[in-house]
């Protein structure tokens, strides 16, 4: 862990993340109020999703992790999937029939 | 972590004698255990909020309509303000675990803590705003609500659940930040290179980005209808 020592470096890093979080945050403000149909639900968690990649990997740091912490992050997106897939099954099949 | 400024024997946690592992390479190794530890902690909340917005989810799908006419009475100007606050809480988290890792940055850490706690106040602050016009708008579910439709006091079930456990979580964070806060303040040499700053602004971060998603959740839908 040798690269950052002055004050600037630290904010050098963080500061473009910060930005492109905010613009994410206007694009998705508006693209709300634009008459996209069903997309617009598509779009504004895909932004959400996103931005939580871009915390999770540049603020939370999990681009310069260890693979175990990197497997362990992905194992609650896993299991989530999952959880997801089987209630979401149920649910849909019964949205459809009736 | 390499940076010799760092007062290894200040932040090691007993009982590591037994080990006979030199002090570094001891901190080292509850360095990876602290982080390691937290994000199973992370993970394991992911599947907790990953219940509740199952529940948005399956909900949504069956009443949409009802879902956006509630979803249009929630305030998107505090919703947006909210986010922004948040992700700058998260900037100035981020930078102060990268400055935590050197001695020589202990002013910008302990500043950048302050900065985080005190946008960490005002998104509650503002959430207490908006949760006052909410009561007087009537949108807590029960008697009186103000839409008709019975599924628009789901969402707002919704609202007022997960608003408040984020809420919890956030003065959670801002207790654990402000611990750190006062830890640096009586004893400066235990704040670089201290593991418990990466896990305390780790969870910070995973709080962030619950709200990243209760965003688009809560003020984000219906709006274009």
């Amino acid at each position: 862990m040798s690269a950052p020592v002055s004050a600037g470096a630290v904010w050098r890093r963080v500061l473009p993340v910060w930005l492109g979080l905010m613009a994410l945050l206007a694009l998705s403000c508006a693209a709300a109020y634009a008459p996209l149909g069903p997309w617009n639900v598509a779009v504004s968690f895909g932004i959400a999703a996103t931005q939580a990649l871009l915390v999770a990997l540049l603020f939370m740091r999990l681009d310069s992790a260890s693979a175990l912490i990197r497997l362990t992050a992905a194992c609650g997106l896993f299991w989530s999937a999952i959880l997801f897939s089987l209630s979401l099954a149920d649910v849909l099949s019964r949205l459809t029939r009736t | 972590m390499s940076d010799p400024a760092i007062a290894t024997e200040a932040l090691l946690r007993e009982p590591w004698d037994g080990l006979k592992l030199p002090e570094e390479q001891a901190l080292s190794y509850q360095r990876t255990g602290a982080t390691f530890g937290i994000w199973i902690f992370i993970a394991s909340e992911v599947l907790f909020f990953g219940a509740l917005f199952l529940f948005y989810t399956a909900v949504r799908a069956e009443h949409a309509e009802a879902f956006a006419a509630a979803a249009r009475e929630t305030n998107i100007v505090y919703g947006t303000v909210n986010t922004a606050l948040l992700l700058t809480s998260g900037l100035t988290a981020a930078a102060a675990s990268r400055a935590s890792e050197h001695a020589a940055l202990i002013r910008l850490t302990r500043w950048c803590l302050v900065a985080t706690a005190l946008l960490g106040l005002a998104f509650l602050v503002v959430k207490g705003l908006e949760y006052r016009e909410d009561i007087a708008e009537h949108l807590v579910p029960g008697p009186g609500f103000k839409l008709p439709e019975a599924s628009a006091q789901l969402f707002f079930g919704f609202y007022w659940l997960s608003t408040a456990i984020h809420g919890i979580h956030l003065m959670i964070g801002i207790g654990l930040v402000a611990r750190l806060i006062v830890i640096g303040w009586r004893h400066p040499e235990r704040i670089p290179g201290n593991p418990q700053v990466e896990v305390t602004l780790l969870y910070w971060g995973f709080v962030d980005m619950v709200w990243l998603f209760l965003y688009p959740a809560l003020y984000l839908a219906g709006r274009s209808g």
